[in-house]
């Protein structure tokens, strides 16, 4: 049991301590993810990114607070929903961007796509996009941690569609069992895919109402207040640094627009939808800044800063070549080739 | 249909068209010779990959082109000349003029075999099927599949079979590195005559190159008789021991080779070329080893750096290039470059070969059997006859690259070699 | 040398290479205090302790998701999953995640890992314990596939894999875990992606893997005694990388290919070789390409229909006289 963990969190109530440096970088990282998505929004209207992608618009809170909370050397794992849990690494935006595109500015040179964003010199492991696999292999990362000796955290991203499959409950019961320092953050944004959660759950809480059977302390908190997301994750991380075992956290969030590319999201009452738009965790922290005391020209002047930084982003990854043709066979193995067969 | 620039060797990637035998316009017969292409290693004549009129030529004499390049389109009988090429497929069908066989035809990619427009049958005339292997050899030595025994199930023809009949008539596979320059086969309605065995281009390149050595080197031969018996006894008592681990047997050759490695070191003037008014010596040694490929002809493949090498390395480099020229894997680079020749009748138990010296080189060593015969062995207490295994190894050398005494002293040096080496040691 | 279990060298190759690399580590259900359902791990609990050889829940799924997480951060993990045909129920990490993480992500992520198990038929274990996977397995770029025939040969092929900086799955047969052979006591190692030629001959070539090879040589010396053909026996002891040279050479030897194999028919592994051996062989083949299977049934469990479904001497005899008549 850890009520030190749950206690903050269920209270939903920021610790007054936090400096409001940590308060600026905090905005400053989602205004950084909000932007983002934002133009990856755009670059998919202009046809210049292809395939698939799947926006956190509306979540940027989760991926901040973590981020912000993380040691450089920490471990992160994260959905195909990872733009954001990427970024706030240290990723630059035109890695991202490029890779999105398709072209050499990309973190993978566009072997990966959207889905599986990863910069190992940043502790961003991976975007895995079979749902719940990563959370067994966030294990890993963690045992690895722990066998070494290292202190690091491995941090797992999931959304709330994770909690109904199998590796799920392997993944807690086997970091429980293993004592392993692996915090598991459930976004619930409410939807798998394109159905209401608690249509397919047979518990009110997707992930907190399953911790029980693990042994672990139900911890349910509000997502899109990036002051408790950002305390939660050092509870949690301290408590997996210093042997304490897993966290599983349930963060409430929504996602302002569909699942994906194809989806419109017609499926969501509009009333809900305004409730939540309401709740938008960028002018939801915001204001108190200001009530805070920080001049509203200094945040003026980080937005400015910032979306400068997506245009010259965006110009970069927009000129870069194309992966050369050999890319398609590089890799595969060790020794840089594919070749199976002498 | 194109005529194609072959590729003519691995390491080849571009050949130079040499005279063309044929001009636009003319008809040609399928396999009729139309080209010479030659490159630094090889020349070979390029044949007809089908009948009909040589309606373009689009490389001339002299140009240098990359393996693919088209040289020349034929236009088959009935075909528009403005005719979009058609495909190897389209091609594959035998053209009237070479359909010689009852029997269904199909043609190998030239790839395949490295043989151009060969056509052979699929199954005998009764219908027995024949397999992928049989064809293919039967294409090669130009088989009558109708008088081949059949001793597999219900008759079928096998490998086997075939190389039976081939055994049996010694018409020994076409050596590799000339593959590409067998004439093609004469069509069926030029009967040969029973008095006449026409050269094929390898029988024809070495009665040229043959004829062009005589003329060019004054030859003179010398002959020593070497005492094999410390050469014996080391193979016998390695024999079986060599043959488990290398899977082949160990022969007089590579001992014969490593004497003559470390005395051509010693005599370099042996292991040079003639230039303008000069000895052109050579820094290594590369051994040429003359393999004797049946009625067809013969091929030098060469082991390059030869000096350096062991007496093993030596075994296992004859071992590789002899089977890879029975097995018509040698590359171009296997056949150039040649220093000192060695030719081997030693297995028909020959007495003595004069050979004919393998240009640009000066001197050639031929080694012959070797028999046990008794040899008087002179000795202070009083000489004794003996019995031991003796052979004759007879130089030919080219008298403007050096004299007799040059020669013998080095024909001496390799007997003393071969007679006095610690071949335990060496092996 | 000593003469060693197929199942003790399976220990004695892990055990070799936990001593050189401490980050060499081992995970499965049983291997720990039991020391494998299989007695494959027995001992190493012992001399590595617990913190390097460690037990599982039954969650295949979450022994190789951590087996991927820990070999990307810096361990060697070797992961046992107990019976091959329990690759069903975590194929996703090796057929989606561990097989294609180094390619996605233009090569950042390193996937140094072993995953072992009990692969094949002949224990009277019923269709769920007894299949053999390895063409599965073969069928994913990405992982590569080693089956060892003789405990020499798993001793070395196993520390091979476990050095391999790529992904091995490691399909030890469950009919020759009591198989004994002599295993050298020093290190040793067995380059993977080479075969071995077993037995030279002039008139067949067979293409052998894991449980086929010591009854194809049985079928090898019948042939020779009986039938006066000769072959040659490969064990490919690979498929990925899979020596396709020796392949070549020594079927162009004899102008004739059976491979003989333990997977149900469909897209077992000889049909791969058939198919290179055609395309690239075509011209010195005097007979059809021939395999010789387990028909496309799922395995029985009694003793007689179990034995009719597995290739056995007698098929392989039967089959290549079929071939060289």
């Amino acid at each position: 049991m850890n009520m030190s963990i749950a206690s903050t969190a269920v209270a939903g109530q920021a610790n007054a301590d936090l400096t409001s440096e940590t308060r600026l970088k905090l905005y400053r990282l989602m205004y950084e993810c909000r932007v983002l998505e934002k133009r990856a929004y755009d670059l998919f209207m202009q046809n210049l990114i292809k395939g698939t992608s799947h926006l956190s618009l509306g979540q940027e809170a989760v991926a901040a607070g973590f981020g912000a909370a993380m040691r450089k050397d920490d471990y992160t794992y994260c959905t195909y929903r990872g733009h954001n849990h990427t970024y706030v690494r240290g990723v630059k935006m035109s890695q991202i961007l490029g890779e999105l595109m398709g072209n050499t500015a990309g973190l993978m040179r566009g072997k990966g796509g959207s889905m599986h964003l990863t910069s190992v010199e940043h502790g961003a492991m991976g975007s895995y996009a079979i749902v719940g696999a990563h959370l067994c292999i966030a294990n890993g990362a963690a045992w690895s941690a722990q066998y070494r000796g290292t202190e690091q955290v491995s941090v797992c991203f999931f959304g709330d569609g994770t909690t109904n499959i199998g590796a799920f409950h392997e993944a807690l019961n086997f970091a429980v069992v293993w004592k392993l320092p692996v915090v598991f953050v459930c976004e619930n944004n409410l939807y798998m895919e394109y159905t209401p959660i608690g249509d397919v759950t047979a518990v009110e809480h997707p992930a907190a109402g399953r911790a029980g059977a693990y042994g672990l302390e139900p911890v349910i908190i509000d997502g899109n207040d990036v002051d408790v997301v950002y305390e939660t994750a050092q509870r949690a991380f301290d408590l997996a640094r210093s042997g304490g075992g897993p966290t599983l956290v349930e963060a409430k969030t929504y996602r302002h627009h569909g699942h994906s590319r194809a989806d419109p999201a017609k499926y969501r009452p509009d009333e809900e939808v305004q409730e939540w738009l309401k709740r938008d965790p960028l002018p939801m922290y915001r204001t108190p800044l200001l009530d805070l005391g920080v001049p509203d020209a200094e945040i003026e002047a980080i937005e400015a800063t910032v979306n400068d930084m997506i245009d010259q982003a965006t110009e970069e990854a927009k000129s870069a070549p194309p992966p050369d043709s050999s890319l398609a066979f590089t890799d595969v193995w060790a020794d840089g080739g594919s070749a199976w067969r002498n | 249909m194109d005529v194609l620039m072959p590729q003519l060797g691995e390491t080849v990637d571009e050949g130079t068209v040499g005279p063309w035998r044929k001009k636009e316009g003319d008809s040609v017969a399928a396999d009729e010779v139309l080209l010479e292409v030659e490159t630094d290693k090889v020349s070979m004549e390029i044949p007809a990959p089908k009948a009909g009129r040589l309606s373009q030529i689009l490389v001339q004499s002299g140009e240098t082109v990359s393996v693919g390049t088209v040289l020349a389109v034929i236009q088959g009988a009935g075909e528009n000349a403005t005719e979009p090429k058609s495909d190897d497929d389209k091609s594959a069908k035998p053209a009237a003029a070479s359909e010689p066989r009852k029997s269904a035809t199909v043609t190998l990619h030239p790839a395949a075999l490295g043989v151009s427009g060969v056509s052979m049958p699929a199954a005998t005339a009764d219908g027995r099927k024949l397999s992928p292997a049989v064809r293919r050899l039967v294409a090669e030595h130009n088989l009558d599949v109708e008088r081949i025994n059949g001793t597999g199930r219900n008759g079928r023809i096998k490998l086997a079979d075939v190389r039976e009949v081939i055994a049996a008539s010694g018409s020994a596979a076409s050596p590799p590195a000339t593959r590409s320059v067998v004439a093609p086969a004469p069509p069926a309605d030029q009967a040969q005559s029973a008095n006449s065995i026409p050269f094929n281009r390898v029988r024809k390149l070495t009665a040229e190159h043959m004829v062009a050595s005589k003329a060019t080197s004054p030859h003179v031969l010398q002959a020593v008789e070497v005492d094999f018996s410390g050469v014996e006894r080391a193979r016998k008592s390695l024999k079986e021991s060599w043959k488990a681990q290398r899977g082949y047997s160990l022969t007089y050759l590579p001992f014969i080779a490593h004497s003559v490695c470390i005395a051509l070191q010693e005599f370099p003037n042996a292991n040079a070329s003639v230039g303008n008014d000069e000895l052109l010596l050579h820094s290594t040694v590369n051994l040429a080893i003359a393999v004797d490929l049946g009625t067809d002809g013969l091929v030098a493949p060469v082991v390059h750096g030869a000096e350096k090498m062991s007496l093993a390395q030596l075994a296992d480099a004859f071992q590789d290039l002899a089977t890879r020229a029975r097995n018509n894997r040698l590359k171009a680079d296997d056949l150039s470059g040649g220093t000192y020749t060695l030719s081997n009748s030693g297995s028909f138990g020959t007495l003595i070969t004069a050979p004919i010296i393998n240009q640009p080189q000066v001197a050639i060593l031929s080694t012959d059997g070797v028999r046990k015969k008794p040899i008087v062995i002179e000795h202070p207490d009083g000489d004794t006859i003996a019995i031991r295994p003796v052979g004759i190894l007879a130089q030919s050398f080219d008298h403007r690259a050096f004299d007799g005494a040059y020669s013998a002293s080095f024909l001496k040096r390799v007997r003393t070699l071969l007679e006095q080496t610690n071949w335990f040691r060496e092996v | 040398m000593a003469e060693l279990t197929y199942r003790e060298a399976v220990a004695a190759g892990i055990a070799q290479e936990m001593r050189r690399d401490d980050s060499v580590v081992l995970i499965g259900e049983d291997i720990a205090d039991a020391g494998g359902v299989f007695k494959t791990t027995a001992g190493l609990l012992d001399e590595f302790g617990p913190s390097r050889v460690r037990d599982t829940p039954i969650s295949e799924q979450a022994i190789l998701g951590a087996t991927m997480g820990a070999a990307m951060t810096g361990l060697r993990p070797v992961a046992e999953i107990m019976f091959s045909d329990f690759f069903a129920v975590c194929w996703d990490f090796v057929a989606n995640e561990i097989a294609k993480a180094r390619y996605m992500t233009d090569g950042q992520v390193s996937m140094p890992l072993v995953i072992k198990s009990g692969n094949g038929g002949g224990a009277r274990l019923g269709a769920q314990h007894s299949q053999a996977v390895e063409n599965w397995a073969m069928a994913i770029p990405g992982v590569k596939v080693v089956a060892p025939a003789t405990p020499a040969d798993v001793k070395g092929l196993m520390a091979a894999a476990i050095r391999d900086p790529d992904p091995v799955l490691f399909f030890e047969s469950k009919s020759l875990y009591s198989a004994k052979g002599d295993v050298p006591d020093s290190e040793h190692l067995v380059d993977l992606g080479k075969a071995s030629v077993l037995r030279s001959g002039t008139d067949v070539t067979i293409c052998a893997l894991a449980m086929t090879v010591p009854r194809t040589l049985k079928a090898a010396e019948i042939l020779e005694n009986e039938h006066g053909i000769s072959a040659t026996v490969i064990d490919l002891r690979s498929l990925v990388p899979l020596d396709t040279q020796t392949i070549l050479t020594e079927t162009k030897k004899t102008g004739r290919l059976v491979t003989v194999e333990e997977n149900p028919r469909l897209c077992g592994w000889g049909a791969e070789i058939s198919s290179i051996v055609a395309e690239e062989l075509f011209w010195s083949l005097d007979g059809p390409v021939t395999r010789v299977t387990t028909p496309h049934v799922p395995l029985a469990s009694a003793d007689n229909l179990e034995d009719l479904q597995l290739p056995s001497p007698e098929k392989i005899v039967s089959a290549v006289r079929d071939l060289v008549d």
